[in-house]
C-alpha cells in the first residue's frame, strides 16, 4: 500500500501540489490521471525521493520515504517521464549498473535481461550506446531496468507515451500480471482512454489537488453528476 | 552572394548573442574584462620595450626586418592553432550544422556563413597583438605615412592565409580520413591532436635552439640574412616584412601586392574547396556507430559487481567517452607531466639530469616543501573533482530514486578523481626514478605526499562542485566554460597551502626531512578529516535539493 498524507509542494512562488491525500491499495493497477501541468510528475518525484516533501508524509508499504529513504527505495522501481538516463553508457552497461544497485545475482540478471529485452525488441541494441537509441527505445531500457530487480511497487510516470503499439501492449500485459500477483502498479497519464482500458482504480488530479478517487464505474457516474469534472473530462479527451 | 550574406548575419547573431547566458556568467565576463586591463597595459608596455631594444640591436646590421617577421610567424602559428577548435566546432560539431545542410544553400555559402565567427574572432587577437606591434615598430623606426598604410593593409589580411590553410586541412581530414563516422571519437582525436601539436612545437623549438649557435653570427652580418633564415617555412611573413621595411621601393610595393593577391587567391581557394568537400565531411556525421551485435560478448559482461566499483566504472566510462570531458579532464591533466617528461628527455645530458643528486644536497625542510609545492602543481588542479556533480547534468536525478546512499555516490566520485590523478603521479614517478635518478628515499617521500595531496584535492573539488553545481547544461563544454569554478579552486588552494608552506618555512622549530614531512602529513590528514566531515554536512543539506 502507498499512502500520501496531506502532501504539499511549492516551487518559487508557485504551489504545484496542494494538501494531497491518496491511498493506493495492493493488487490494483492505479491510474493517476490529469492534464499537463496538473502536478502528477511532482507528486511522483516526491514519492520516489527525488524531490524533498514540503509538508506531509509518504509511506510505501509502511516505510516512510523521508525517514527511511534507502529501505523505501528498495521497494519500488521508477520509470521517469523523461529519459535523461546515463546516455554515454551502453544498454547492457546500464542494466548491469541497475542490477548492481539492487544486488541481482548473475543468473537472475542474465535470464531477465534476455527475457525483457527480447520481449521489448531491444536485445540486439544492448551493445549500443543509449545515446543512439530512439525515445521509445530509451523508455524500454528504463522499463527493463525496473523489471530487472522485480520490485513490489511499480511507479511509472507516463510510461506508455512514445512506445509503439506492440511494446505498449507488452507493457500493459506485464502491468496486469504484476497487479494480479497482489502487487502495486501506480502510473500517471494524461490520456483518459488508457485509464479506461487498464485501471482498476483511478485518481484525478488538477491544479495540484485530487478531484476524485474511486473505481471506474464510480468515475463514470461522477463525470455525469459533477459539472467541474465534466469540463475536466472534456479537456482530458480532447488532449489526444 | 546575398544569400551567403544573410546566412552569415544569422549565424553571427546566433553564436554571439548574450541570450541564454546566465546573469552570473555575464557579470563574470565583465569582471574578467576589467581584470584584464592592467594585464593588457603590462603586455603593451613590455612589447614596446622588447621591440625598442630589438630594433636598436638589429638595425645597425640591417636585420631589423626580422622583428616583424618573428611577429608575423607568431601570429600565423597562433591563428592556425586557435582555429583548430573553433573551426571544427563551427563547421562540424555545432548542433545546427545538419539543419543548415537541409536548407537550399550552396555548400560554399554555408561554409562562408560558418566561418564568419571563427574568422572574425581571430581579429580580436590580431588587434590585441599585431596592431600594437606594427605601431610600436613604426614609432621606433620613425616610419613614414606609407609604412602605416601598408601596415593597415597587411594587418587586415594576416589572418586570412592561416585560417584558410587550417580550414582546408580540416575539411580534407574530415572528408578522407573517414573519422567523422563517429562524432565523439573524432572530437577526442582532434583534442589529442592539439595536445601532441603543442608538445611537438616545444620539441622542435628545443631541437632548434640546441644546434648551430656560431652560424647565427655570420648571418647577422648580411642585410636581411637573419630574416631569410627565420622565414624559411613562412614565406608570407617574409613578404610582409619586406613590404613593411621598404615601403617606398618597388620591391616593397610588389611584395604588398603579392600578399594582397595571395590572400584573395586563398579566399577563392577556400570557397572552391568548401563547395567541393564540405558536405562530404558533414553528411552522416550525427549518431554514433552501431557495433555488430555479438551475443557471447553481451553475456560475458553480465556479472555482479560491488556497487562502489559499478559506480566508479560508470564515472570512468562517461569521462572517457564524452569528448569534452576527455579533453578537459584526461588530456589537460596529462599536459603538465608529459610536458615535463619531454623536457627531461631533451635535456637528459645537461644540468637538469643531475637534479636528482642535487636534491639530496638541499636542506631537509626546503626539500620537502619544494616537493610539496611541485606536487600541488601536478595534482592540485583536478577538473575531474570540480566537475564531479555537474558532469551528470540532467541525469543526476537517477542517483536520487535509486537506493544508493549519498555517501556511496560521493565516494565513487572522489575515487574517480583520485584514480585519474594516479596517471599523472605514475608518469612523474617514472621521470623521477629513471630520468632524474632521484633517490628511492626521496621518491617514497614524494609519493606519500602526492597520494595524500591527491586525496585532499579530490574531495576539495567535489565539495566546491556540490556547493554550486551546474546541472542544467545542454552541451558538455558548459560544465567547464564560464563557471569560474577552476579559478575558485585555485584561489582556495593557493590560500590554504600557501599559508601552510609559508608557516612551515618560517617556523625554525620545524626542520629536517622527517619532522617536516610528519608535520605536513599530519596537517593534510587533519584537512582530509575536516573535508570529509564538511562534505557529510553539505551533502545532508544539499544532496537532495540540487536539480
Ligand atoms: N522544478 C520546477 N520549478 C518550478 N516549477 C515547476 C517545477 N517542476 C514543476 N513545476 C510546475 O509545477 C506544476 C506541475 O508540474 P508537473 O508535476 O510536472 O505536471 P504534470 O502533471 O504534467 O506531470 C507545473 O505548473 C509546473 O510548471
Ligand atoms: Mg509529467
Amino acid at each position: 500500500m502507498i499512502e500520501l498524507k496531506s502532501i504539499s509542494k511549492s516551487f518559487t512562488g508557485k504551489q504545484a501540489v496542494k494538501n494531497l491525500n491518496l491511498t493506493v491499495p495492493d493488487g490494483k493497477i492505479f491510474g493517476f490521471l490529469g492534464p499537463n501541468g496538473a502536478g502528477k510528475s511532482t507528486t511522483i518525484k516526491m514519492m520516489t525521493g527525488i524531490l524533498p516533501i514540503d509538508e506531509g508524509s509518504i509511506t510505501i508499504n509502511g516505510v516512510d520515504i523521508t525517514d527511511y529513504p534507502m529501505e523505501a527505495k528498495h521497494l519500488f522501481g521508477y520509470v521517469p517521464d523523461r529519459s535523461d538516463i546515463f546516455l554515454r553508457l551502453k544498454g547492457i552497461e546500464y542494466l548491469n549498473f541497475i542490477a548492481d544497485v539492487f544486488q541481482v545475482s548473475k543468473e537472475v540478471r542474465k535470464e531477465k535481461i534476455d527475457y525483457l529485452t527480447k520481449s521489448f525488441g531491444i536485445y540486439e541494441a544492448l551493445d549500443d550506446h543509449i545515446q543512439t537509441y530512439s525515445h521509445g527505445m530509451r523508455q524500454k531500457i528504463v522499463v527493463s531496468g525496473v523489471l530487472l530487480h522485480d520490485p513490489d511497487v511499480w511507479i511509472l510516470d507516463e510510461p506508455l507515451s512514445g512506445l509503439d503499439p506492440k511494446s505498449s501492449h507488452t507493457l500493459k500485459e506485464m502491468m496486469r500480471e504484476h497487479a494480479e500477483r497482489g502487487k502495486i502498479v501506480f502510473f500517471s497519464t494524461h490520456v483518459l482512454e488508457v485509464v479506461e482500458q487498464l485501471c482498476d482504480e483511478v485518481a484525478i488530479i488538477n491544479h495540484g489537488r485530487v478531484q476524485f478517487q474511486g473505481n471506474m464505474t464510480e468515475m463514470k457516474q461522477q463525470f455525469q453528476d459533477d459539472d467541474n469534472l465534466e469540463r475536466l473530462f472534456l479537456e482530458l479527451t480532447e488532449n489526444e | 552572394m546575398s544569400n551567403a550574406w544573410k546566412l552569415m548575419k544569422i549565424m553571427v547573431k546566433m553564436q554571439l548573442s548574450w541570450a541564454g547566458k546566465s546573469s552570473s556568467e555575464k557579470v563574470g565576463y565583465v569582471i574578467m574584462a576589467f581584470a584584464l586591463i592592467p594585464f593588457g597595459a603590462l603586455i603593451l608596455f613590455s612589447l614596446n620595450n622588447l621591440i625598442g631594444s630589438l630594433y636598436d640591436a638589429l638595425a645597425p646590421t640591417g636585420n631589423e626586418s626580422v622583428i616583424l617577421a618573428l611577429f608575423f610567424i607568431l601570429m600565423f602559428v597562433i591563428f592556425f592553432v586557435t582555429s583548430i577548435g573553433t573551426v571544427l566546432s563551427s563547421f562540424y560539431f555545432a548542433e545546427d550544422v545538419e539543419s543548415f545542410v537541409a536548407l537550399p544553400f550552396h555548400p560554399y555559402q554555408i561554409v562562408l556563413g560558418k566561418s564568419a565567427v571563427p574568422f572574425l574572432s581571430l581579429y580580436g587577437l590580431n588587434a590585441l597583438l599585431l596592431l600594437p606591434v606594427l605601431l610600436f615598430y613604426g614609432l621606433h623606426s620613425s616610419a613614414g605615412l606609407l609604412y602605416y598604410l601598408f601596415a593597415i593593409l597587411l594587418w587586415a589580411v594576416t589572418p586570412v592565409i592561416p585560417f584558410v590553410l587550417l580550414s582546408i586541412v580540416l575539411m580534407f581530414l574530415m572528408r578522407f580520413a573517414n573519422i567523422s563516422k563517429n562524432k565523439d571519437r573524432t572530437k577526442i582525436i582532434v583534442g589529442m591532436f592539439g595536445f601532441i601539436f603543442a608538445i611537438g612545437i616545444n620539441v622542435v623549438i628545443r631541437l632548434d635552439s640546441g644546434g648551430g649557435g656560431s652560424g647565427a653570427a655570420d648571418l647577422i652580418r648580411e642585410q636581411n640574412g637573419l630574416l631569410e633564415l627565420v622565414t624559411g617555412f613562412f614565406p608570407t611573413a617574409y613578404f610582409s616584412s619586406i613590404a613593411l621595411t621598404q615601403p617606398a621601393s618597388l620591391t616593397g610595393v610588389l611584395y604588398l601586392l603579392l600578399m594582397l593577391g595571395l590572400s584573395i587567391g586563398f579566399a577563392i581557394l577556400f570557397l572552391t574547396v568548401g563547395q567541393k568537400v564540405y558536405f562530404k565531411g558533414v553528411l552522416g556525421l550525427s549518431g554514433g556507430t552501431r557495433s555488430r551485435f555479438d551475443e557471447r560478448k553481451i553475456h560475458k559482461t553480465i556479472k555482479q559487481k560491488p556497487l562502489i566499483y559499478s559506480l566508479w566504472l560508470k564515472e570512468m566510462r562517461i569521462i572517457f567517452r564524452t569528448p569534452a570531458f576527455f579533453t578537459q579532464i584526461v588530456v589537460q591533466s596529462l599536459f603538465f607531466p608529459v610536458f615535463l617528461l619531454v623536457i627531461l628527455f631533451m635535456e637528459s645530458n645537461t644540468s637538469v639530469a643531475s637534479l636528482g643528486s642535487l636534491l639530496t644536497q638541499l636542506e631537509g625542510k626546503k626539500l620537502v616543501l619544494g616537493l610539496f609545492g611541485f606536487t600541488l602543481l601536478a595534482v592540485g588542479m583536478t577538473p575531474a573533482s570540480f566537475s564531479s556533480i555537474s558532469r551528470d547534468g540532467k541525469s543526476w536525478f537517477n542517483h536520487l530514486h535509486l537506493p544508493i546512499a549519498p555517501q556511496t555516490v560521493l565516494r565513487s566520485k572522489i575515487i574517480t578523481a583520485f584514480t585519474l590523478n594516479l596517471l599523472t603521479i605514475a608518469i612523474l614517478s617514472f621521470a623521477a626514478l629513471f630520468l632524474l635518478q632521484v633517490s628511492f628515499k626521496i621518491w617514497t617521500l614524494w609519493l606519500l605526499l602526492a597520494l595524500v595531496t591527491n586525496w585532499v584535492t579530490s574531495i576539495g573539488g567535489l565539495i566546491i562542485d556540490l556547493y554550486s553545481p551546474k546541472l542544467d547544461w545542454t552541451d558538455e563544454r558548459e560544465v567547464f566554460k564560464g563557471r569560474f569554478i577552476g579559478l575558485a579552486m585555485l584561489a582556495i588552494e593557493a590560500t590554504v597551502f600557501g599559508t601552510l608552506i609559508l608557516i612551515l618555512w618560517n617556523v625554525s622549530a620545524i626542520s629536517g626531512i622527517w619532522v617536516t614531512t610528519g608535520v605536513l602529513l599530519t596537517f593534510l590528514i587533519i584537512l582530509i578529516a575536516a573535508c570529509h566531515a564538511g562534505l557529510k554536512r553539505l551533502s545532508n543539506k544539499r544532496y537532495y535539493s540540487i536539480h
